[in-house]
């Protein structure tokens, strides 16, 4: 009987292996898309004490925007269009307006496009870090800081930048 | 030696009788029989469904159901019919089978087991229930992508528990199995001497239980999402759908070849006795089902060409989709080199094993046309998928747990079924089989998509044709109720050894089998 008790042993193990296994799925996932720059995942840290440097190296980054769901706000970016040197700092802003009488509260996810060159999309201040809180009928101004990195590879002469904002008013009574 | 068995007879007249018996029946042969009879009733009611399905698209426009409910049929006749059909009907035959095949007395664990089944009803009934809900049942199809399955009525906390009491009842029928054939087996009988259908149900319960915590896993990130304001799958707080198509189908491949391998076992079991020849490649056969196996843990994408992945990732998942193509083939090879030559014969059962070679190779064709990554752009979510998983599910799968019934109920009962009913049987299966879901694959290369309640004109006629099949098929089995019926009220005794090409050691018992199995074990030469 020790041998059927050994079998039980090992094949319980291998299940809560597996379910184990499937959460783990979420932070790999996460890491290989870092490496490969797959979904144009940014960097979600803030960039501190990046130092400009001369490139004489242009590019043009675009900007969008898109509203997730048909929510009552008006997201658009200041300029849709910018050319910028690498490795110099610039700033931009996205223009948003609530269309209803009330409070919201509201968040924005990046994305870069193409893929692999997300990572050299660094933000040094931007909104999408935290949770934002608009009052009814105003209209706000959210800061955009960043600098494309020097590493950027040569081929590249376009970046463009997306954020998806999403309704987050629910989050806000629950806090 | 005699009083012991006596005493083993005499109590047989403790067990409860009745309902109570079958409640409280540790008995291999009693909970396969509680099994099949499940699948039997679940495959109807899953018919019944699909015949909804057919019924609102058998021609174009809006007849009979709303599009809500239209989508509700379609995610829980996939639900039932994979989850409540297909499985416990292979669970059911590995209970009767397992131990009267390796000549053990009765299964390694027969309380987990009456547990394991009697989880069925109750997940079954909330699962149904959701369907007299204010909101409906659920709609975002049985792969339960997010965010749609997010948005959801309320049915969705009922679907995620009794996909996870669905799951607890698999992993602890594959743990039984497991121990079962590991530790049970007859002296002599090593693993490479094992009937094939027992190998390959192995191969099947490691697979339920590498692959069934997974969707645990999955649907509960789900719940968690939906219900205490975690973001695996919620983008607005940095979660990613995608990651759900990823994580369901790493559970979700292997679980396809759950619902095949043990059909695989059974066509490789009856194709023999009834070509009265040994199979040919024995040794290959088991190579071969344990390479798909292991390679259904690493195609999982192929179900998500279309996501947007990289074109490494597209060419790996394509390739090694195609590499699954060899050890099939090698099977299908092999069940054509065990009839080469052989003398054979027709009954019942052979006839649905050489439909299932037939059908299941076109559906494996099909299978190969979407693992093309170019292809598949055009396929995605066409109802030639529909076609292909059809084909490979019904005269696949479906075929051999009918092929098995029909091979076994002799022994099983004591009483043989009416050989020319049986054929009938076949005869309009097969014929409506093929008028249902082949003018699929025409529709779906046409580019009609799936899961819609209204199409096209262009589309009418082939969705004319799969009507009129599927009606013809769903009443071609009320054939197969009446046909078990008759065996079962008959009290004409079959022989011992049904069937005079068969080999194995549950020819060796009477028929029907003793209570439990081998009292004392066989050797094995």
């Amino acid at each position: 009987m020790t041998n059927l008790k050994k079998t039980y042993l090992s094949i319980s193990i291998i299940v809560i292996f597996m379910f184990s296994f499937s959460y783990m799925l979420v932070p790999l996932y996460d890491i290989f898309c870092e490496i490969t720059g797959l979904n144009g995942k940014t960097n979600q840290e803030k960039i501190v004490g990046i130092n400009e440097v001369n490139t004489d190296r242009f590019v043009t980054v675009k900007f969008t925007s898109t509203v997730a769901g048909s929510e009552p706000f008006n997201f658009n970016p200041m300029e849709n269009e910018m050319i910028v040197e690498v490795g110099k700092i610039y700033t931009t802003s996205y223009i948003l307006t609530n269309n209803t009488n009330s409070l919201k509260q509201i968040t924005a996810s990046p994305s870069v496009v193409p893929g692999r060159d997300a990572e050299y999309f660094k933000k040094i201040e931007c909104f999408c870090f935290t949770q934002q809180q608009i009052n009814g009928k105003e209209t706000k101004e959210l800061p955009l800081q960043f600098v494309i990195d020097e590493d950027l590879p040569l081929n590249t002469k376009t970046l463009i930048l997306s954020y998806t904002m999403f309704n987050t008013t629910d989050q806000l009574g629950a806090k | 030696m005699s009083a012991n068995i006596h005493d083993i007879h005499d109590q047989h007249h403790h067990t409860p009788s009745g309902l109570m018996r079958w409640i409280t029946t540790t008995n291999h042969k009693d909970i396969g029989s509680l099994y099949l009879w499940f699948s039997l009733v679940m495959f109807f009611i899953g018919g019944f469904m699909a015949l909804i399905i057919r019924a609102e698209l058998f021609e174009p426009g809006l007849q009979l159901v709303i599009p809500g409910f239209f989508n509700q049929m379609t995610t829980m006749h996939a639900l039932i019919m994979i989850f409540g059909a297909v499985m416990p009907a292979f669970v059911g035959l590995a209970n009767w089978q397992i131990p009267i095949m390796i000549g053990a007395p009765d299964m390694a664990l027969p309380r987990l087991n009456n547990w394991s089944f009697w989880i069925l009803p109750f997940a079954f009934t909330m699962l149904l229930s959701t369907l007299f809900f204010d909101s409906g049942g659920p709609a975002a199809g049985w792969t339960l992508y997010p965010p749609l399955s997010l948005q959801g009525g309320n049915s969705m906390p009922f679907v995620i528990l009794s996909i996870h009491l669905l799951g607890i009842s698999s992993i602890l029928g594959a743990i039984n199995v497991i121990a079962t054939i590991l530790n049970m087996r007859a002296p002599g009988m090593t693993l490479m001497k094992m009937p094939i259908f027992i190998w390959t149900w192995l191969i099947t319960a490691f697979l339920l239980i590498a692959a069934m915590p997974v969707l645990a896993g999955a649907i509960t990130m789900l719940l968690t999402d939906r219900f205490f304001g975690t973001s695996f799958f919620t983008a607005s707080g940095g979660g990613d759908p995608v990651m759900f198509q990823h994580i369901f189908w790493f559970f979700g491949h292997p679980e396809v070849y759950i619902l095949i391998l043990p059909a695989f076992g059974i066509v490789s079991t009856i194709i023999p006795a009834f070509s009265r020849k040994k199979l040919f490649g024995y040794d290959s056969m088991v190579y071969a089902t344990a390479s798909i196996a292991l390679l259904s843990f690493i195609v999982w994408a192929h179900h998500m060409f279309t996501v947007g992945m990289p074109l490494a990732g597209e060419i790996f998942f394509m390739l090694t989709t195609m590499l699954i193509a060899v050890p099939t083939g090698v099977k299908v090879f092999n069940w054509v080199a065990t009839m080469w030559k052989g003398s054979m014969t027709f009954e019942t059962p052979m006839l649905f094993a050489l439909a299932f070679i037939i059908l299941f190779t076109i559906g494996g064709f099909s299978g190969l046309m979407l693992a093309m990554t170019p292809a598949d752009f055009q396929y995605h979510d066409t109802y030639f998928v529909v076609a292909h998983f059809h084909y490979v599910l019904v005269p696949g799968a479906v075929f051999a747990i009918i092929a098995a019934v029909y091979y076994w109920l002799p022994k099983w009962t004591g009483k043989m079924y009416s050989e020319s009913l049986g054929k009938l049987h076949f005869w309009l299966t097969t014929v409506f089989v093929n008028v249902t879901f082949f003018p699929m694959h025409f529709v779906g290369l046409a580019g009609m998509p799936r899961r819609i309640p209204d199409y096209p004109v262009q589309f009418a006629d082939f969705n004319a044709i799969a009507s009129v099949g599927a009606f013809g098929f769903g009443l071609s089995q009320i054939l197969f109720v009446y046909i078990l019926y008759n065996t079962l009220k008959k009290d004409v005794t079959a022989d011992d050894k049904v069937w005079d090409g068969a080999e194995g050691l549950e020819w060796t018992l009477s028929s029907p089998p003793p209570y439990h199995s081998f009292e004392k074990a066989p050797r094995v030469e």
